[in-house]
């Protein structure tokens, strides 16, 4: 019992500072999810005077929202194409850029730099590259082609995106991919080479199990990235033509800030949450299982 | 492997071999050969991917005509126009946002870092059942897009009179998802440090509140360093709450000041560069001081993650 008072006592200097981590991490992360949660059930708006309690129309409507299942679609897309690109071209960057001499630092130095640009910044270099005027096409004129509308053609725009987001991730997947490397000891591979294994077998035999933590980080993180992907969208293309590159998490900021409906914007997010946990647990869950066998 | 990987060692061993045989020699010749071929295709690989870096950087330095003219090139004249021209628009767009992101940044990073800290320690002291539990409710924070709680947090801000603000933008950053970040930080880095040193401290009888700040806080100075280098760049870079809840007619940070005024110089590249290379400067710079730190702070912040 004193004992137990005497911890009181001395945990109570620290506790107000933790309650006020406690009470922010409330007010300002979990009140607003349940907020939300409860949102989704109702029509509430800001140009409505009542709320009413809607239960699943939000999202009934949501699945026969044809803007709903395009975004959806731009953002399975993107994320499939971001993970498997800017890991694989991640992978064999660390690769080819993993030794210790200034030539090598300085390339890494340079190679890790997108990962630091905001979306904001990210889009407008990419922005002045891909439009009209945009100076790829000065280059092709100035070559005696004819521009092309990069960004003019739903196809196209998707295409750049992926292009641009992988741009961003391959920087960061480079830098996991290089630490981990580098983590593996030189004598596995003198070790495979004794026993006469050749590179491609030295690659799959040692460096992927040697790796596998950080293919699930770098897997997973580019996952995520891309699912809740808005910013550079935001001004790469403004989620154009004709709203071919609006994101699910760029629907979620239009219908609750330019459309105003406020629950149907909450169940779209409710969704992309779910997905966002379902899809991360899965793919961690199915990678870290890679690394416990090797 | 650890030969090919140190290049001073392997030169000194093949030439004390390479008067020794002709062999020796062809094989230093055919090392240098691949090593000179592998730098080179290196370097090919890097100038392509930073190839957008590059047009940004060397279009900054070129007026308007040459920017059109000859985009791929080294400026021929080289300028500061387009520096200037950013830097003197009437609406003080890179000063007043540069000021503005720093006040943010800075204020963000000094109110989480002891309170995500302090929150972290005492969770760590706790049982694992509690430990596990709080543990479980902070990773929602890691994994919630921004965009599910962002209309909420405008109107819970709404009540507290502080939307529209400085207090409510830093205030919901502080308690938001980047806490989240921090306490998996710290509280991944306290679980290396010995509980002996603690409890040495309680021994002395100091205080919770006392063993945190003269023992725990500066025995997680790198756990500190990883929380803020991180949440400075991202607090940076951050353009969704900055421009949803200080709005567009405030002045801005310089992320979202930026976003805000696109479209009023989309045809004026040599100030749309200027613009980028006055905004992007900071984080570059920033990153180049701290690598060490960063990358450091990546491997150990994801390994947790």
């Amino acid at each position: 019992m004193s004992r137990r008072t005497e911890s009181f006592r001395r945990s109570l200097g620290l506790a107000p500072l933790a309650w006020l981590a406690f009470a922010m991490y409330a007010v300002f992360l979990v009140y607003p999810l349940l907020y939300s949660v409860w949102q989704s059930f109702t029509n509430r708006s800001p140009l409505r005077l009542n709320t009413a309690w809607v239960g699943f129309d939000n999202y009934t409507e949501m699945f026969a929202d044809e803007r709903f299942w395009m975004s959806l679609r731009l953002t399975l897309i993107v994320t499939v194409f971001v993970t498997v690109v800017s890991n694989g071209i991640g992978l064999l960057f660390a690769m080819l850029l993993n030794k210790q001499t200034v030539n090598y630092r300085l390339m890494r130095t340079l190679v890790f730099i997108p990962q630091v640009l905001s979306g904001v910044i990210v889009g407008i270099i990419w922005n002045s590259m891909v439009t009209q005027n945009g100076l790829i096409n000065v280059v092709i004129r100035n070559l005696g082609g004819q521009g092309i509308g990069w960004v003019g053609t739903p196809e196209l725009a998707t295409l750049v995106v992926c292009v641009v987001v992988s741009w961003m991730t391959i920087a960061f997947c480079t830098v996991v991919y290089t630490a981990s490397l580098q983590s593996v000891p030189a004598e596995l591979y003198e070790a495979a080479r004794m026993d006469g294994a050749g590179a491609i077998s030295r690659f799959r035999n040692v460096t992927i199990p040697m790796i596998a933590p950080g293919i699930t980080i770098s897997v997973t993180l580019c996952m995520i990235t891309s699912l809740k992907l808005y910013d550079v969208l935001a001004v790469l293309t403004s989620g154009g033509p004709s709203n071919s590159t609006k994101s699910t998490a760029f629907y979620v900021i239009e219908s609750a800030f330019s459309t105003n409906r406020f629950g149907y914007a909450s169940a779209i997010a409710i969704f992309l949450l779910a997905l966002t946990a379902v899809l991360s647990y899965i793919t961690s869950g199915l990678l870290r299982r890679r690394e416990a066998h090797l | 492997m650890t030969a090919i990987q140190d290049p001073v060692s392997t030169r000194a061993v093949l030439a004390q071999s390479a008067g020794s045989s002709s062999r020796a020699s062809s094989r230093e010749a055919s090392n240098r050969v691949k090593r000179t071929s592998r730098v080179t295709l290196a370097w090919l690989a890097t100038i392509v991917f930073i190839l957008p870096i590059y047009l940004a950087v060397s279009n900054t330095f070129k007026p308007l005509k040459e920017i059109l003219g000859n985009p791929l090139g080294l400026p021929i004249n080289p300028t500061l126009d387009n520096l200037a021209k950013a830097w003197n628009r009437p609406d003080h767009l890179i000063q007043g946002g540069l000021l503005n992101s720093m006040l943010v940044t800075g204020l963000t990073i000094i109110l989480i870092i002891p309170i995500s800290s302090a929150v972290s320690f005492w969770i760590s002291e706790r049982t694992p059942k509690v430990k596990g539990v709080l543990l479980a409710i902070f990773a929602l924070g890691l994994m919630i897009p921004p965009q599910v709680v962002l209309q909420p947090i405008v109107e819970i801000l709404q009540v507290l009179h502080l939307d529209h603000s400085y207090p409510g933008l830093i205030l919901q950053n502080v308690g938001g998802g980047l806490m989240s970040f921090a306490v998996f930080v710290y509280v991944g880095f306290l679980r290396t440090v010995p509980k002996e040193i603690i409890e040495a401290a309680r021994v002395d009888g100091a205080s919770e509140f006392r063993t945190w700040l003269t023992v725990v806080f500066p025995l997680v100075r790198p756990a500190t360093a990883t929380v803020a280098i991180f949440i400075g760049l991202w607090v940076w870079n951050d353009f969704l709450n900055p421009v949803y809840i200080l709005g567009a007619l405030q002045g801005q940070t310089i992320t979202a000041g930026i976003y805000a005024s696109l479209g009023t110089y989309s045809s004026d590249y040599g100030q749309l560069f200027g613009i980028m290379f006055l905004a992007a400067v900071v984080p570059i710079v920033g990153y180049l001081a701290v690598q060490r730190e960063f990358i450091a702070g990546l491997m150990s912040g994801a390994a947790k993650g």
